[in-house]
């Protein structure tokens, strides 16, 4: 699976357990807010229907006291007393309509309520007030009293009604503890529920960022190594491609990255080879006819059987001057195609004897003269490379120098990992323009007839530092002589000088 | 009373030709000198009874190694052992030719000649003190 989507997913998957908690708690408030709302009702109902308690009570306070002492203000009480529960009635069954038990107990009440007011207490007020003026009413009273009052019909009118609606309240107190129960657990649920789901966000969050990070980590640091593995010359590498990941793609890039640059690589050294060996074979079968011309001129001068003019003698010179040129050329060309063949022999070399077989390769009484660093180090290296590296470099300071009592110095100076070499003079100095021609093959900056210089010391130079990788600079001006410098490892291989 | 000696040389360059011929005069060797191009002709040669050069086997091969036809490897190799019993033979060769010589000197080969040729060189001294020797040996 690509990464993209295996990280796409995760996300997604968290992104969901944290929206079911969302939501679980949105629900939970929406569940007390109805809660609280149903509390509010509840309370109301409650409230209404103790009023109504009391009203029954007063109602009946008020006709005992306007039965018995007639007066008026008793009558007040009752009728404010009876409206009043109409509008309670009235009211509390707009609240209870979703329950139907209290809606049927409501009805009930209203009924008793009803038959209490309308059929018992009613009757005996109006009774009550017509027999205050005849006789025939305080008889009709009297006897609707008995009936009534005495039998205890209204009594027991008033305590079903107070029976009902304590019956009624109670139904209404029970159904506001099992809501509050019930919002109770569904809190705790929630709450449970959340904790859980948090806690799965989070330890699988952890697991996939710890698996991408390991997977995506482990797949860089291979490439890493592959890359550094090319850097160093390396190109027989590749990579596991095992998986369609994006890395694959890159893996897989690498790989022909890898093998592309092998394969070049290959193919230029196999070029090089071949332009090396092409160059040996030219240089070397080109000697024998230039010989073979050198043989005959060498013949006529020997032979004494007839006399040469001055003008042919000229001639002969110039012939054998051009052949030798040619000759200094090829062997300049074998030398040159034959670096880097041998095999790197490495020895401990003390650079103070170095300079001194420097020294026998430069002319003899030449009054120049060759200033080398004292004691300079011990170190195990490539002696014979080094050697020829100081040899072209000194010898090359001397062939051109201008000034017959000039100075070349040999110094060095200590770095970390490797020594940089100076060879300086004071001798013509080179312009900037011919700083890198110098180091070409065959290239000299005198007229051949003047100098007899074949242009490959520096060159061959070149070639040695460049096959390892070093570097050499040149700091020069016409006028101001010229100072070689170049990098050369301080120990090869594992071994130490003593 | 000096003897002239029978020389056999095999030598396809008519340059290289002449720098043996003009060396030996040089150290005032006196010979008899059949010339052959290559191997092939340089084996007929030594096998051929009558010429008006000289009769029978020569005293001194001097053989070089890179000839057309056949070289000179060839021709040591095809040599029986009894046709050369009293010849010397000798290699031209250039100094760098390490290999050639260990070959050689393997093949049944007395000495070499250094080319370029010159009086003093040391290496091709056997060859021109041999023939001052058989010069010098009386018949």
């Amino acid at each position: 699976m690509k990464i993209a989507y295996t990280i796409f997913l995760s996300f997604f998957v968290i992104l969901f357990l944290f929206t079911v908690v969302t939501y679980q708690n949105t629900r939970l408030a929406e569940q007390v807010n109805e809660n609280s709302e149903t509390f509010a009702r509840s309370s109301t109902v409650v409230r209404e229907s103790n009023r109504f308690q009391r009203n029954v009570l007063n109602i009946a306070s008020a006709l005992r006291g306007y039965v018995l002492s007639n007066e008026a203000t008793f009558l007040q009480t009752y009728d404010s007393a009876v409206t009043e529960n109409e509008e309670i009635l009235a009211e509390l069954d707009t609240l209870v309509q979703q329950n139907p038990r209290q809606a049927a107990l409501l009805r009930e009440i209203r009924e008793l309520n009803d038959n209490w007011v309308n059929e018992l207490a009613q009757p005996l007020l109006e009774a009550k007030k017509s027999s205050i003026s005849s006789d025939s009413g305080k008889h009709a009273f009297q006897k609707l009293y008995r009936a009534v009052v005495v039998t205890g019909h209204v009594k027991e009118a008033q305590a079903l009604i107070q029976g009902r609606t304590s019956q009624f309240t109670n139904i209404e107190y029970s159904f506001r503890k099992a809501n509050k129960q019930a919002l109770t657990a569904s809190i705790e649920k929630t709450k449970r529920t959340s904790y859980y789901l948090t806690a799965v966000s989070i330890v699988s969050g952890f697991f996939i960022a710890l698996f991408l990070a390991r997977f995506i980590s482990v797949k860089i640091v291979k490439m890493v190594r592959m890359a550094n593995e090319i850097a160093n010359g390396n190109y027989h590498v590749s990579m596991q491609t095992d998986r369609s990941t994006e890395f694959n793609q890159l893996a897989s890039a690498l790989n022909d990255m890898a093998q592309i640059l092998s394969q070049n690589i290959s193919l230029l050294k196999g070029k090089n080879e071949e332009l090396d060996q092409f160059a040996h074979i030219v240089s070397h079968d080109l000697k024998a006819p230039l010989r073979g011309i050198d043989n005959v001129v060498t013949w006529i001068e020997e032979d004494k059987s007839f006399d040469l003019s001055a003008r042919m003698k000229e001639y002969l010179i110039l012939i054998k001057g051009r052949i030798k040129r040619a000759e200094n050329l090829l062997q300049g060309i074998l030398m040159y195609s034959r670096i880097g063949k041998e095999k790197p022999e490495f020895e401990k070399t003390d650079l103070n004897k170095l300079m001194n077989e420097v020294r026998e390769y430069l002319p003899e009484n030449s009054s120049i003269k060759l200033e080398v660093q004292p004691n300079l180090p011990t170190i195990f290296t490539e002696r014979l490379a080094l050697l020829q590296i100081f040899t072209n470099l000194v010898v090359n300071a001397f062939k051109y120098h201008d000034n017959q009592y000039g100075i070349v110095k040999v110094y060095y100076r200590e770095l970390q990992d490797r020594f940089n070499f100076f060879v300086e003079d004071n001798g013509p100095g080179i312009a900037s323009a011919y700083h890198e021609r110098i180091f070409i093959i065959f290239q000299t900056l005198q007229e051949r007839d003047a100098f007899e210089s074949t242009g490959v010391g520096l060159a061959i130079v070149k070639k040695i530092l460049d096959d390892r990788n070093l570097k050499i600079t040149l700091d020069s001006e016409p006028g101001r002589g010229s100072t070689f410098s170049f990098e050369w490892p301080k120990n090869q291989s594992n071994e130490k000088t003593d | 009373m000096k003897r002239l000696i029978n020389i056999l040389l095999i030598e396809d360059d008519h340059l290289d030709q002449l720098e043996v011929q003009r060396i030996m005069d040089k150290r005032s060797i006196l010979y008899k000198l059949k010339i052959a191009k290559n191997g092939e002709e340089g084996l007929q040669m030594l096998r051929e009874n009558s010429s008006p050069v000289f009769e029978g086997p020569p005293d001194i091969i001097i053989l070089d190694l890179n000839m057309p036809k056949m070289n000179g490897f060839e021709f040591l190799q095809n040599l029986k052992p009894e046709e050369v019993k009293n010849i010397k033979i000798f290699v031209l060769t250039t100094s760098e030719e390490k290999e050639d010589k260990l070959l050689s000197k393997h093949l049944g080969v007395s000495g070499f000649i250094t080319k370029p040729l010159k009086l003093e060189s040391p290496s091709s001294l056997d060859a021109f003190n041999l023939m001052i020797n058989l010069m010098n040996m009386q018949n």
